[in-house]
């Protein structure tokens, strides 16, 4: 028999090893035992808890005395303790989205979509929902400032009116640098400021620009326009790079839009397709029926070919059509089936490719129908071969001063340093941001604008479509609007914004409508709907003409060869103007699930080939990035989001991440977002990255289940078979929970749901969740109590992907109920898993039961913590708090309530008015603002419910409904649009 | 990650130091407070003989052969006055201390308003003892007045309980000078189950405010107003049935009747004047909370008053009869929990209960013959914890 031995003291002595080795066993047993006894936390509570209670008994201790002030005079509006709404408008980084503000007790807390509004139509981003804790950033000016010290306004004006005066004596160039200004009210007043200064010129600068657009359309049309594209009329959707979806142009129109050509519901409803080629894997293309991984560099050729085939289809051309590195034939097909009725878009900034896909929409005959030209869309005006001018002028010493609003040209433009460089040598430098960014920090003087939710202000999104912003708090700090600012430096003695936009409006919008004879009557409803249409809309006709075709179709000869690395503007943090944001830095990637940073997204195969793993670091052109292994990404491209590396943002923003945009390239005097032949090298070193979820797959659960368009025609079970057999399957010995009232209930339409993670934010802003940092998000601890699953299938070199939206599941057969030894989750009379935070003990019991990971654990004291600087951990940051929702201390578990004090309100409501709930009246903070109409709340108990028709539906399902949990959310399978 | 928690091993010499602190912390702190301000402050010359001449003219000590009241007869020194209509003489001092001596001896001596009108009869003060008690005052409203002395009885009976247990383990033990030993044993079990008590009720109590009478910083009496006028809740808590809290009502409403009613039957011109400044000059009062819910509650009277017809009495007691507001209920959850499992819900009028099929039915077929809130799921965590 062989002997195995581990020492030579064992092999030479086996009787007195064992001895010795036992005696030693023992005694580091006893010194661990000794150790425990003599410091358990038990004992420290139980001694803590006694001599507290003791202490109170002998030193009879003082409750503390609390005040109640109430009103001098009580507005009449305002019930303490109820909420109001105030319609407002957002605009920030080129998006925009009218929104309701939510003010308790004098504070906005929260924002919602604006049902009334035809552009975002109740919808917003995870951008939006974050914004009101913008508002609350310490990092915000407190005042103005004059190189780094705080002076007074008094101060400001005097030198900046006198060296205002100065320049235009000395006739001396004055640059206005603002971001695209979409109020017609602050054009005004910049043209009254530009008039009172000869001198002056006004630039609009944007981070990502629409120029390709504007131009191409300028040769198209004759106009610098952007359409109106109308994706609810398209049959076929064509997108070359463009992530309509989640940042490009107007996300939440497109989404809306997109969503509503897509809804399968019932028998006769259509669905369109979506055709996407792209580089990276974005969060547009992971919605895309059908996904080309192409190279940056091949999107002209694809286009070019693309048009070729159509003109050959239409006959016009004989020539053959260059050679496509992917086969278009289908999507040929496809579009000239559907003329008029498909889109095609790209969002490349490259003149000559937009110029190609105006001449294939016109083939198609989308204008007017699918495209539309008479509301033309104003967020992005910015000109990029405008602001190339405005750097070599600066730099040739030919500007004298600068006034900056809203442009960070130091951050975000690959000639950031040498800007910065320009603006510090200037006469006269002023920002009129309201927190410090990298350009601020060049100019001398600061003239803090005042936050949007503090403000008045107007919008004119679309041609014709006209919205207002209210303030909802005053101000918090000595900021001033810019427009008051200009106006008092344009000689205007008492500036007052409001009344200007009140006087521009009655010149101006009173006459665009009938409906109201009084001009102030007509301001109050606008103000309370917070958008206006005019209806009498008076365009000129466009007529589409070839201009610069012949150029475009030219193709460059040499084929690219290396690397190509494609940037993009991440879903969360887009341009990186809201960086200072926690919220929007812990959101996950919708992809990558990685929050906190940017990243490398590398193909697959290479990856493979090269042993670069996830968090791998790898050099681009110099700069280090972790790598996120990407599924999709095209060969030989590699994806980094911009907007990261922010370097002055504030506390939570600066040094998270890598700027790229010191990586673009100006080509053809635009920006452009990718470069090819960079230079990649593969490094030893690691790189932590905050990956919230790990898996890919399912593991072979049905989890999401799924469908094609074409099957769910003939059958709409498909894809959903298993519900039968499980429903076949379901016994109990349990009897079934019987609901007396209500039974509330919520449905996830998959196939609507693209995934952005609006709901996340909206959820984190309603219910008080806690930012935990980068370390804590690696320890798998994030605190959203809403989170998007996403599922890769397939091949992973271009698979499928599935989003998934995961909350509480409220299952009336709730494994979490029944293992909590203190009764802290017991199931409500209404179906809802309760969670009594104030009985929880903290055993993590339900946690570990629960089968679908929805409930978290505070692992800390998240509020008032310096471990955790973030929003909570100032009386600042902390003024965003729902006041009627619990905030959570340390070792509690917390999970989705269904939004239950949203619950409450409404039931007190309608008991209040004596009348029943009406479908639809509920909505969670989820549901309110879904961009994508993808979820649905309501009660089960009511049969003619939107809720209860998604149940009956033949695509409904529950996630593990083999489990025999009986959730009360529902799931509707995916439906894809597949080529068959 | 260590570093989030207290090292393991200190943990016990934490818990000891902490036990040892609040012992030793009681005693410094009231040591603190009784130890007098040593310095008074003087102003305009004055010394502190005319401050405690002042002081005894107030009280009536001098002069010997005074023929009316003193003034400590109605204007209380203590901190505490709760029952007394008549201002305080803190609170005197306050309103007088930047004003000058002129209009101090013109109110006290020319009083206008019925009640100061018949107190201040037949005052004969002195002009120079008139001025030492303004100096007195003057004083007072900058050092403020003796806080009232904590009262320790709870502390004495369990320390002497304490002692009994003591000796009776030394008794036990060494002494052995009672022969029957369970007469020690149960003084033991006696006294640290008396201590056991004390501990957890007042550890029931922490929190809990039962019966919980503050001083305003107005004297608002709740009877005079609810009770001997009649004024219906609503009028002033507006906002009862709409919102979550009943409001209290702005000052402008106060004015509603005060701008004419500017002397009270009670407490004369002075109550109602503080009022009417806060109304003109813009300063808030500041009331003291009463009614504190525990932590981690929501609560709304809309919900119980608007549509469950619930009257206020019901919650806060004979408010017509308390001259000062007081906590009539303990506010714990038991309490609110009774109260749902025995009120009955307007189920036939409210069509918000058309929702509840089942207990419709139930009702019709005989098989319950009320629904009660707690049938509603009124008793749910989350109907009031979320």
């Amino acid at each position: 028999m062989t002997k195995y031995w581990r020492s030579i003291d064992e092999l030479n002595n086996p009787v007195e090893f064992k001895k010795t080795e036992i005696k030693l066993e023992l005694d580091a047993k006893r010194v661990g035992i000794g150790e425990q006894s003599s410091s358990s936390r038990r004992d420290f509570l139980k001694t803590l808890g006694f001599s507290l209670a003791a202490a109170s008994v002998v030193a009879s201790c003082k409750k503390p005395i609390n005040k109640a002030i109430p009103y001098l005079i009580k507005p009449e509006e305002v019930t303490p303790g109820m909420a109001n709404y105030y319609a407002s408008t957002y605009f920030e980084s080129n998006e925009y989205c009218s929104v309701l503000v939510k003010v308790r007790d004098g504070r906005p807390i929260k924002i919602e979509g604006n049902n009334l509004s035809s552009i975002s139509q109740q919808g917003t981003t995870a951008r939006v929902q974050a914004s009101v804790l913008g508002l609350y950033d310490d990092a915000r000016f407190k005042s103005p400032i004059k190189r780094g010290s705080a002076v007074t306004w008094e101060e400001a004006d005097e030198y900046i009116i006198k060296k205002i005066e100065q320049l235009k004596g000395a006739n001396k160039k004055l640059v206005l640098l603002t971001q695209t200004i979409i109020s017609p009210s602050t054009k005004k007043i910049i043209e009254q400021f530009l008039t009172a200064n000869p001198n002056a010129q006004w630039l609009q600068y944007d981070a990502v620009s629409a120029s390709g657009i504007l131009k191409a359309n300028e040769g198209s049309f004759g106009k610098a326009l952007v359409p109106d594209y109308r994706f609810e009329k398209a049959k076929v959707i064509v997108s070359f790079g463009a992530d309509f979806l989640g940042t490009w142009i107007s996300p939440v129109e497109f989404t809306k839009g997109y969503s509503l050509g897509r809804k399968v519901l019932d028998k006769n409803d259509e669905m369109s397709r979506h055709y996407q080629f792209e580089s990276g894997m974005t969060l547009t293309g992971s919605n895309a029926d059908v996904r080309f991984p192409i190279k940056p560099s091949e999107e002209k050729t694809i286009l070019t070919a693309l048009y070729y085939q159509l003109l050959q289809a239409n006959g016009f051309m004989t020539i053959a059509a260059p050679g496509s590195p992917v086969d278009v034939k289908d999507v040929v097909a496809d579009l000239l089936e559907n003329k008029e009725k498909s889109i095609v878009i790209s969002g490349s900034n490259d003149t000559n490719i937009q110029i190609l896909v105006n001449a294939i929409n016109n083939l198609l005959g989308n204008y007017g129908s699918t495209i539309k030209l008479d509301k033309t869309v104003n967020t992005r005006q910015g000109i990029d071969a405008d602001f190339e001018t405005f750097i070599s002028e600066l730099k040739a010493g030919e500007i004298a001063g600068l006034l900056c609003w809203g442009a960070n040209p130091v951050y975000n433009h690959p000639a950031g340093s040498d800007i910065k460089n320009a603006i510090e040598g200037l006469e006269l430098s002023v920002s009129f941001a309201d927190r410090n960014d990298e350009t601020t920090n060049a100019c001398h003087w600061v003239c803090p604008d005042s936050h949007y939710l503090e403000s008045w202000n107007d919008a004119e999104p679309k041609a014709g479509v006209y919205s207002l912003a209210q303030p909802t708090v005053s101000k918090l700090f000595d900021s001033r609007q810019v427009q008051d600012s200009l106006a008092k430096w344009s000689g205007v003695a008492e500036p007052n914004y409001y009344e200007f936009i009140k006087k521009h409006w009655k010149e101006n919008l009173f006459g665009l409508q009938s409906e109201f004879t009084d001009a102030r009557t007509f301001w109050n409803d606008v103000l309370q709907k917070g958008v206006f249409e005019s209806k009498n809309n008076i365009s000129e006709e466009l007529v589409y003409s070839e201009n610069g075709i012949d150029e475009a179709v030219l193709l460059a000869n040499s084929e690219q060869k290396g690397w190509e690395i494609n940037f993009y503007e991440s879903i969360a943090i887009s341009d990186g103007h809201a960086a200072n944001n926690p919220w929007l830095q812990e959101l996950p990637d919708p992809i990558a699930k990685i929050s906190w940073d940017n990243f490398a997204a590398v193909p697959v195969k290479w990856a493979e080939e090269n042993g670069i793993v996830n968090e791998s670091v790898i050099t681009i052109n110099g700069i280090e990035l972790p790598v996120y292994v990407q599924p999709g990404q095209a060969p030989d491209t590699i994806s980094v989001a911009l907007g990261y590396g922010r370097e002055i943002a504030g506390k939570v923003g600066d040094g998270v991440g890598k700027n790229m945009f010191a990586l673009s390239a100006i080509e053809n005097g635009s920006k452009k977002l990718w470069v090819a032949g960079a230079d990649v090298k593969t490094t030893d070193k690691t790189f932590e990255l905050a990956l919230s979820q790990t898996h890919h797959s399912m593991e072979g659960r049905p989890i999401v289940r799924e469908t094609t368009f074409d099957e769910w025609q003939l059958d709409p079970t498909s894809g959903n078979e298993l519900k039968k057999e499980h429903e076949e399957h379901d016994v109990s010995l349990y009897p079934e929970p019987e609901f007396k009232g209500h039974h509330w209930g919520m449905a996830v339409d998959l196939s609507s749901c693209i995934g952005c993670g609006n709901c996340s934010v909206s959820c984190q802003a309603e219910n008080n969740i806690q930012v935990i940092g980068k370390e804590q998000v690696r320890n798998r601890r994030i605190m959203h109590w809403i989170r998007v699953d996403r599922y890769f299938t397939n091949d992973a070199e271009n698979p499928e992907v599935y989003h998934q939206p995961v909350m509480c599941q409220h299952c009336d057969n709730a494994p979490c109920e029944n293992v909590c030894p203190v009764s802290a989750t017991p199931h409500s009379e209404e179906g809802l898993n309760q969670m009594a935070y104030n009985r929880c003990v903290g055993t993590k019991y339900c946690i570990n039961n629960c089968p679908y990971k929805v409930r978290r654990f505070n692992w800390f004291q998240y509020v008032n913590n310096d471990k955790f600087d973030f929003a909570s951990n100032t009386d600042l940051g902390r003024m965003v708090l729902n006041p009627d929702v619990t905030v959570r201390s340390r070792g509690v578990v917390e999970k989705c309530s269904f939004c239950v004090q949203r619950i409450q309100e409404k039931k007190a409501d309608a008991k209040l008015d004596g009348r029943k709930l009406e479908d639809g009246e509920i909505q969670t903070a989820c549901v309110q603002s879904c961009p994508a109409d993808a979820l649905v709340f309501g009660d089960l108990k009511n049969p003619d419910s939107k809720i209860s028709k998604y149940f009956k539906n033949e695509r409904n399902y529950h996630l593990l409904e083999e489990l025999h949990t009986l959730p009360s959310v529902g799931y509707l399978t995916k439906v894809r649009n597949k080529t068959s | 990650m260590s570093d989030y928690f207290l090292g393991e091993k200190c943990i016990k010499k934490v818990s000891f130091l902490i036990f040892l602190l609040v012992f030793i912390s009681c005693f410094t702190i009231s040591k603190d407070l009784y130890s007098k301000p040593e310095t008074s402050v003087i102003s305009d010359g004055h010394s502190h003989e005319d401050i405690n001449r002042g002081k005894r003219v107030f009280m009536g000590l001098l002069p010997f052969n005074s023929t009316h009241e003193s003034c400590v007869s109605c204007h209380n020194i203590k901190q505490v006055d709760t029952l007394n209509w008549n201002p305080s003489a803190m609170a005197i001092a306050a309103k007088f201390a930047d004003k000058d001596f002129e209009s101090f001896q013109q109110v006290v001596m020319q009083p206008t308003g019925i009640k100061m009108e018949a107190s201040h009869k037949n005052f004969n003060i002195d002009e120079e003892d008139l001025k030492t008690v303004k100096i007195y005052l003057n004083d007072l409203a900058h050092s403020g007045v003796d806080p009232a002395k904590p009262t320790y009885n709870n502390l004495i009976l369990f320390l002497f309980l304490g002692l009994l247990i003591t000796w009776g383990v030394v008794e036990l033990i060494f002494l052995h000078k009672i022969k029957l030993k369970f007469i020690p044993l149960i003084i033991i079990i006696g006294a640290f189950g008396i201590q056991v008590r004390m501990i957890v009720t007042d550890a029931i109590k922490l929190g809990r405010q039962e019966n919980y009478a503050p001083d305003q910083p107005i004297k608002f009496s709740h009877k005079v107003h609810a009770g001997d006028n009649a004024i219906d809740c609503m009028y002033c808590h507006t906002t009862v049935e709409q919102g979550k809290s009943a409001g209290i009502p702005a000052a402008n409403l106060c004015m509603n009747c005060h701008v004419l009613i500017r002397e009270g039957a009670n407490s004369g011109k002075f109550e109602i004047s503080k009022v009417v400044e806060a109304a003109e000059n813009g300063n808030p009062v500041d009331w003291n909370r009463i009614h504190n819910l525990p932590d981690h509650v929501f609560f709304s009277h809309a919900v119980h008053v608007g549509s469950g017809k619930l009257d206020c009495a019901q919650c806060h007691g004979a408010v017509e009869e308390m001259d000062l507001m007081k906590q009539q209920n303990d506010l714990s959850m038991g309490w609110c929990i009774n109260c749902h499992r025995e009120t009955q819900v307007d189920f036939v009028d409210n069509k918000y209960y058309e929702h509840h099929l089942k207990l419709h039915e139930d009702l019709k077929a005989g098989v319950i013959d009320s629904v009660t809130a707690q049938d509603i799921g009124a008793n749910d965590c989350m109907r009031c914890h979320y």
